[in-house]
């Protein structure tokens, strides 16, 4: 039997004499079946969003939090909960297979949610002696390599303790923190600045303000004590933060949490805390983020380290950090405590030491930090040859015994003793090995510049407006993609650079640990840019062309294509990045495609994608058969006329059809639906008439699908019975229509409300009856006008589905008004995909009639546009 | 937006409750808050309420027990569910209890809007109103 025909009959049943008192309970009846489906599909849209942005997150290597994570993924569970809910309701309990699913689907997330990196059980305390690498999970990275080099590579280093990662586990689980410094940094935004400041300030303060635990406390008085019995009553010590996973090859932490130096016992404990604490500093909870580190992936453990008393202090580069296969060592050099050389806020001397021995000085430069201090003297500072010597022995001792170039601090005591109080990995440090007068090319010297000077501290070249940073309130109005310009790079700066395209420092060099975060984050940025922060004004545009050293007025094109670069993936395999990963794989494949498939059923579905895709497809099959199974003629289809019937026939669900129709005609007049939605496709169907090609006969709209459904050897690219004819679903507000015109099959769907949550447009489209390479071309050429207009396209195959969410009624008019059109114009057009020529002239046409469209619409009102019925 | 809902703010963050108190209000809802579920029923027994939203953690109860204890004396009432805490058990349960959404913290007044609005057509639907 033609399926026309069984159609009719299924929606033209035998008329079913009824009082007015069923009638009503069958219209409340379904009034609600309507609004859960609506509900439903507003549950739809929100997952397939939210599915998009967590896919989106992952390959666009934009960082990304765990608190992102976490929240997507609770919102789209209880977004698929509610579907399989609404479904439930629709269907009166049919499907119950999808809970066990969803049940088991859930319970597998939640596990890769809930998974937590191994927690390092040991001792409270471990003293220097008895640390080596082996023990970083329990001291941190920087005090395992400390214990190496004492222990292992026979160094000097401060006397001294580590306080434990199961010390500050147990601190912050005695006092009950973790939960609450989760929500904290939940409802912090990471955008606004402030909001950064004041969460991390309120962490830091909550556990500087917790008790210590007493087992803990007595730990660290006794260690101290003994420490004392060696080196002298009330002996002075640095407290140094030394975080797992810092310092590894990849990631730096730089410059992240506190080291406070000086500290005596009275403030001993609560000194301990505060580093403990600074885990959350701002810089710290923002580099996180960048990196994609979970608080729980970062243990602080904390060094206690008796001060050196320091004559002079510094940095050795076993290798140049501009050059990392460089054959020369680069001793940086300051009189008194080693941090003023990294926090860059003292005058250095940098020496360049050739590797091989005899050690021979190549050349020695004096930086300062700025003119004031170099007036105050300190001019008389330099090593001694036999100091530079033994740092350079010791620095090839380091990179040897650790197996990569290292990045020393270190201080000579009023003995003479060299003592290492760290050595980390160079590796960051990857600027390209250039030398920067070769990057010169003709244009550069054309081309003015505003400044020049300086050292490269990390290369490339950005454009932004100028913003000036002296204080903290600079900072918090610092606008995201501005040049950051500072008189010293202090780390707290660091705070910025995700939101920074480059940075100038008047003072400072490269071992500054800006510097370094800014290499990190590849950011190009010159130190040492003396007057930059006056020359330079703020919301000025300017070039900074790091590798030349130069800053320009505006925007230089040529200097910023020499230096792009793909910008690398910040995230890729931190254990955020991975965790996502694993978790979308539950949730973003599709395996249930065809609705006509015996493995379209629950029970099949494998992920919320699934899910979703089956809950929809259901509910449409339950509001089609709505009508048939309560005989509710009222509802059911019929068949729209203009001038003459077409072949398109619509239901109504509520409030599609102009009020007072009489309700038992079949048929029925475009100007009685006052479906808006509806309407917007009509007009897009209508407005330009078809011309062709192919040259195929057909008379009137719907020969195609006559000849589709009368010819049994075409195989139909979905066989569900529902969707193998062009009917629209209506309300006011809402339409779904599914169409087979020519041999290919679409489904729009659309709700507009004036809550954006609840609007959007979706199209699918696939099939055609050309070969496969000339279908992939049609929908290639679907897929760019398509997102020529906003859409979010995917392509499985010769399959597309489009979709665009939470947009005002009007934009979504006319993208409707497109989809009209090009459910239209496409048609058949795959059969001269083959030619490249033709595939131009058609995407002009069709881009000239789309233009068109939309500017016929802006003129007159829509109704106008209806005139000829479907009639082509 | 026609309706303009009374709204009853539960959360125990005297900030939160303040700034979100002023914004519905210069959106021109009525607002009340309660900073405990024993407070909460208390204003809900006025009947004044038609939207409550809630969060999870309360300091007397925990905030899906509380949901549990309105939907039984007032299983029409639209709850929504407002958290800093995003779990999925808790928003499941949130959902499997009656709530209407889960939403979590920060989130945009419009959002929220949008949300309280959804949230009370389908609570109303799904209870015949």
């Amino acid at each position: 039997m033609n399926i026309l025909q069984s159609f009719l009959k299924k929606f033209f049943p035998s008329q079913i004499l009824r009082s007015q008192q069923d009638i009503t309970e069958l219209q409340t009846a379904f009034k609600r079946q309507y609004r859960n489906f609506r509900s439903l599909l507003t549950a739809n849209n929100n997952a397939l969003e939210i599915m998009a942005e967590m896919e989106q997150a992952l390959a666009m290597g934009q960082p990304f939090s765990m608190s992102f994570v976490r929240g997507r993924i609770t919102a789209l569970t209880t977004n698929v909960y509610k579907m399989t809910q609404f479904l439930t309701q629709l269907s009166d309990g049919k499907y119950s297979g999808l809970a066990t699913v969803f049940n088991d689907l859930t319970s597998r997330l939640e596990n890769i949610l809930m998974r937590q990196p191994a927690v390092p059980e040991g001792k409270f305390i471990m003293p220097l002696s008895e640390i080596d690498r082996n023990s970083a999970d329990l001291t941190g990275e920087k005090m395992a390599n400390l214990g190496e080099v004492l222990n292992h590579a026979k160094l000097k280093v401060p006397d001294g303790f580590a306080i434990t990662s199961s010390a500050s586990q147990h601190f912050i689980a005695a006092n009950n923190l973790e939960e609450e410094i989760n929500r904290r940094l939940q409802t912090m935004l990471p955008d606004n600045l402030e909001s950064v400041y004041s969460t991390s300030a309120g962490i830091q303060q909550l556990i500087s303000r917790s008790p210590l635990p007493a087992d803990i406390e007595e730990a660290i008085m006794a260690e101290y004590a003994q420490l004392e019995a060696r080196q002298g009553d009330n002996v002075l010590v640095s407290i140094r933060s030394s975080a797992t996973g810092e310092d590894t090859r990849n990631s730096s932490f730089a410059g992240q949490y506190r080291t406070q130096l000086n500290v005596d016992k009275e403030f001993l404990l609560q000194t301990y805390k505060e580093i403990v604490a600074s885990k959350y500093r701002s810089q710290a909870i923002i580099y996180r983020l960048q990196r994609g580190y979970r608080n729980q992936d970062i243990a602080m453990c904390v060094g206690c380290l008796a001060m050196v008393d320091a004559v002079v202090s510094g940095v050795t580069y076993s290798r140049s950090p501009e050059n990392p296969r460089s054959q020369w060592v680069v001793i940086h050099a300051a009189p008194g405590l080693a941090a003023q050389v990294v926090d860059g806020s003292a005058p250095t001397n940098m020496y360049r030491v050739t590797r091989e021995e005899p050690h021979k000085v190549l050349d020695r430069k004096l930086s300062y930090p700025d003119t004031t201090q170099s007036l105050a003297g300190e001019k008389a500072f330099s090593l001694s040859s036999d100091q530079i010597n033994e740092l350079t022995r010791i620095a090839l001792r380091l990179e040897k015994h650790f197996g990569s170039p290292q990045d020393i601090e270190w201080s000579i005591d009023r003995s003479g003793a060299i003592i290492i109080l760290q050595s980390r990995p160079l590796g960051l440090l990857t600027l390209e090995q250039r030398d920067p007068e070769l990057d010169k090319t003709g244009d550069e010297e054309s081309t003015p510049f505003l400044m020049s000077g300086g050292a490269t501290v990390s290369s490339g070249a950005a454009c932004g407006p100028v913003h000036i940073v002296l204080s903290n309130l600079d900072l918090l109005q610092f606008p995201a993609g501005a040049v950051l310009v500072v008189a010293h790079p202090f780390p707290e700066w660091a705070t910025l650079l995700n939101r920074a395209v480059a940075v100038v420092s008047e003072t400072g060099q490269v071992a500054a640990h800006l510097a370094t975060v800014a290499r990190e984050f590849k950011l190009p940025a010159i130190f040492g840019m003396d007057k930059a922060t006056e020359v330079l004004k703020n919301g000025d545009m300017i070039t900074v062309d790091a590798v030349g050293r130069r800053i320009y007025s505006g925007r230089q094109e040529t200097i910023l294509a020499q230096a792009a670069a793909p910008s690398a993936n910040l995230m890729e395999n931190s254990p955020v990045y991975r965790l996502l990963q694993d978790a979308l794989t539950l949730i973003t494949p599709l395996s249930l495609t065809d609705p006509a498939s015996p493995f379209f059923t629950a029970a099949s579905c494998k992920t919320f994608h699934d899910i979703t895709r089956f809950c929809h497809e259901k509910a449409i099959t339950e509001m089609f058969q709505f009508g048939s199974r309560h005989s509710f003629n009222e509802k059911a289809a019929k068949q729209i006329v203009g001038e003459t019937p077409s072949q398109w026939w619509i239901i109504d669900l509520e409030g599609g059809f102009r009020e007072g129709l009489d309700s038992k005609n079949k048929f029925i007049h475009i100007d009685d639906i006052v479906s808006t939605p509806m309407r917007a496709i009509w007009h897009g169907i209508n407005a330009i008439p078809w011309q062709g090609p192919p040259p195929v006969s057909f008379k009137g709209f719907g020969s195609i699908i006559f000849q589709s459904t009368m010819n049994p050897n075409l195989d139909p690219a979905v066989r569900s019975t529902l969707t193998a004819k062009n009917y629209f679903l209506v309300s006011k507000n809402f339409c779904n229509l599914s169409v087979r015109l020519g041999y290919h099959f679409a489904l729009v769907e659309t709700y507009l409300s004036n809550l954006l949550t609840e609007s959007y447009v979706s199209f699918q489209f696939k099939g055609g009856a050309a070969d496969e390479t000339r279908r992939m071309i049609r929908i290639a050429l679907l897929k760019e006008i398509l997102e020529r207009f906003d859409f979010r396209v995917d392509l499985k195959g010769d399959a597309l589905t489009a979709r665009i969410e939470k947009k005002p009624t009007p934009f979504l008019l006319d993208r409707l008004r497109v989809l009209g059109y090009l459910l239209m114009h496409t048609r058949q057009i795959d059969m001269v995909m083959g030619d490249q020529g033709m595939l131009q002239r058609y995407r002009q046409k069709i881009l000239t009639d789309i233009d068109m469209l939309l500017k016929m619409e802006n003129k007159q009102d829509d109704k106008g546009a209806i005139t000829n019925g479907g009639k082509v | 937006m026609v309706e303009k809902y009374k709204i009853l703010l539960v959360d125990d963050e005297a900030d939160f409750l303040k700034i979100n108190c002023k914004r519905l209000m210069r959106r021109g809802y009525s607002v009340e808050t309660a900073t405990s579920c024993a407070e909460a029923i208390s204003k809900l027994e006025t009947g004044w309420p038609t939207v409550v939203i809630l969060d999870v953690m309360l300091p007397d109860m925990d905030g899906i027990a509380c949901l549990k204890k309105i939907k039984e004396k007032w299983p029409a009432m639209t709850v929504l569910m407002l958290t800093g805490h995003a779990s999925m058990q808790a928003g499941l349960m949130g959902i499997a209890h009656g709530a209407a959404d889960y939403c979590m913290k920060p989130i945009e007044l419009d959002e929220l809007i949008e949300k309280i609005h959804i949230a009370h057509d389908e609570t109303s639907s799904l209870h015949g109103l």
